[in-house]
């Protein structure tokens, strides 16, 4: 191994390290600002930063474009991170304007599954054509965020926990993706790109059953 | 000379240790000094420690103040004094100006009932000074955002101080956005490294996205959600119990027309 395969392997560990260890500090802020912020109890801070975490499909999304940039290297490592969350408000958007847009759970689960799918064949895909593609998929997940909004408690609080807990993701994503990448030429991340695409299948039967 | 120099090396040794840890160490001392306000009993019971932990110490205040540490810690050291110039500029500027300022904002529809959308404002630039390629623009558009962001600074401090005429809580208010900004900067300029852009970028863009939706959620008027399967995750939006008949496929069973929800109480007025 030389040095700049160590090297790149360290900061993938340690940036995910880092992304871990800033998710249980946001979660500590969530009680404390639960208990001195949002006086309205759930649906703020707390609510928003818990939901990417603790909801699989979303937490599956968000880890396979950290995992994926990472894989593709170059610019995508932060490119596909940053075109999520700011195409992201554009599903948003349309989430809160109550604008109809169908097949939001189909395409949820057709994102992780195409996700999965990329990282287990480790496909280079061109920037153009990745950053469309994570496009369309952060217009879904927008557009559930949007939608469940004007339900909760505190939104604006909300919007803050989600949006850094899905950054976090991303990082977390990022940094494992770094980490074993040269590690068995890769192998290991296609494995967990398998394990992503499982679980994207098992959203869409669910999806397509419930449509 | 020779003789001199075993004994400057050590002393320029320490001194470069301080310059390196001294951004980390603010920062400690006042997570430190947070906490230990925060858990004493009688700290408790005191105006200005609930102001710091749910105003000065609210996200939405925090983040565009790291965003600004983090954007100049990126930039050459000229521009980045010139950055904390203009910071405490528009800290002053907000100040003097606050009621012309919070006049303009009212302007906006529906920003009184968040904040006069001071939050998502400071966001959107402190995020473009953070995504946007290029050293030189980034340069120019963090001198534009540390202006506007310390100009809301103060109008944030001046709408949610409770006492009128009493300079304690304003003061606090500027010595934690001061605090919150330098000790991220020093901390950032001294572990600086060629991949710092990368999370320095995703971080803007979360800010822009934080900002962006914030605002919009502000703007928008209420309206019924529309509907979406339980295919989707929601298991952490729990509406308020007289809000259950809202929310048939959110967690509410009932039938009939759907009513308006009120708009939520202004931010950051609730009181100890």
């Amino acid at each position: 191994m030389n040095g700049s395969d160590l090297a790149a392997r360290t900061i993938g560990l340690g940036a995910a390290a880092a992304a871990v260890c800033l998710g249980l500090f946001f979660c500590m802020l969530s009680r404390s600002a639960a208990a001195h912020i949002i006086s309205t109890g759930s649906g703020g801070f707390g609510s928003g930063f818990a939901h990417p975490l603790t909801g699989p499909d979303h937490f599956l999304a968000m880890f396979a474009v950290g995992l994926w940039g990472a894989q593709i290297g170059g610019r995508a490592v932060w490119t596909l991170p940053v075109t999520f969350p700011l195409i992201m408000v554009a599903g948003g958007a349309m989430g809160i304007l109550g604008l109809p847009l169908p097949g939001t759970e189909i395409g949820i689960a057709l994102s992780i599954l195409a996700l999965g799918l990329a990282i287990t064949f480790a496909w280079h895909a061109a920037e153009w054509m990745a950053l469309s593609l994570i496009a369309v998929f952060a217009i879904c997940h927008g557009y559930a965020h949007g939608a469940e909004l004007p339900l909760a408690a505190d939104p604006a609080d909300y919007v803050i926990g989600f949006v850094l807990a899905t950054g976090l993701i991303h990082l977390f994503g990022i940094g494992v993706g770094l980490g074993l990448g040269k590690p068995f030429g890769g192998r290991l991340a296609c494995g967990l790109g398998a394990l992503i695409g499982i679980g994207g299948i098992y959203y869409l039967v669910q999806a397509l059953s419930i449509s | 000379m020779s003789k001199l120099s075993p004994s400057r090396e050590p002393h320029s040794g320490v001194l470069a240790n301080a310059g390196t840890w001294s951004g980390p160490a603010l920062a400690a001392l006042g997570l430190l000094a947070t906490a230990t306000v925060g858990l004493l009993p009688a700290a408790g019971q005191s105006t200005l420690t609930w102001w710091i932990l749910s105003s000065a110490l609210a996200p939405e205040r925090v983040l565009p103040l790291v965003g600004i540490g983090i954007a100049s810690a990126l930039v050459d050291f000229r521009y980045c004094l010139a950055a904390l110039v203009l910071f405490g500029s528009g800290i002053t500027i907000g100040f003097i100006a606050h009621d012309w300022l919070l006049s303009a904002l009212e302007t906006i529809p529906q920003a009184t009932n968040q904040h006069f959308l001071i939050g998502p404002i400071s966001s959107v630039a402190v995020g473009l000074a953070l995504v946007l390629p290029g050293t030189r623009l980034r340069s120019w558009l963090l001198l534009f955002a540390a202006a506007v962001t310390g100009s809301l600074l103060a109008v944030s401090i001046k709408v949610t101080d409770p006492n009128l005429d009493d300079a304690t809580i304003p003061l606090a208010g500027v010595f934690v956005g001061i605090w919150i900004v330098v000790s991220i900067l020093l901390t950032a300029r001294a572990f600086r490294r060629g991949w710092f852009l990368i999370p320095a970028r995703i971080f803007g863009s979360w800010l822009i996205a934080i900002g962006m939706l914030y605002g919009g959620i502000s703007l928008v008027p209420k309206h019924n959600p529309p509907l979406l399967s339980r295919a989707t995750s929601t298991p952490n939006v729990m509406p308020l119990p007289e809000f259950d008949r809202l929310s048939p496929d959110f967690g509410g069973s009932q039938d009939g027309p759907v009513p308006e929800i009120p708009n939520e109480n202004p931010r950051g007025f609730q009181q100890p």
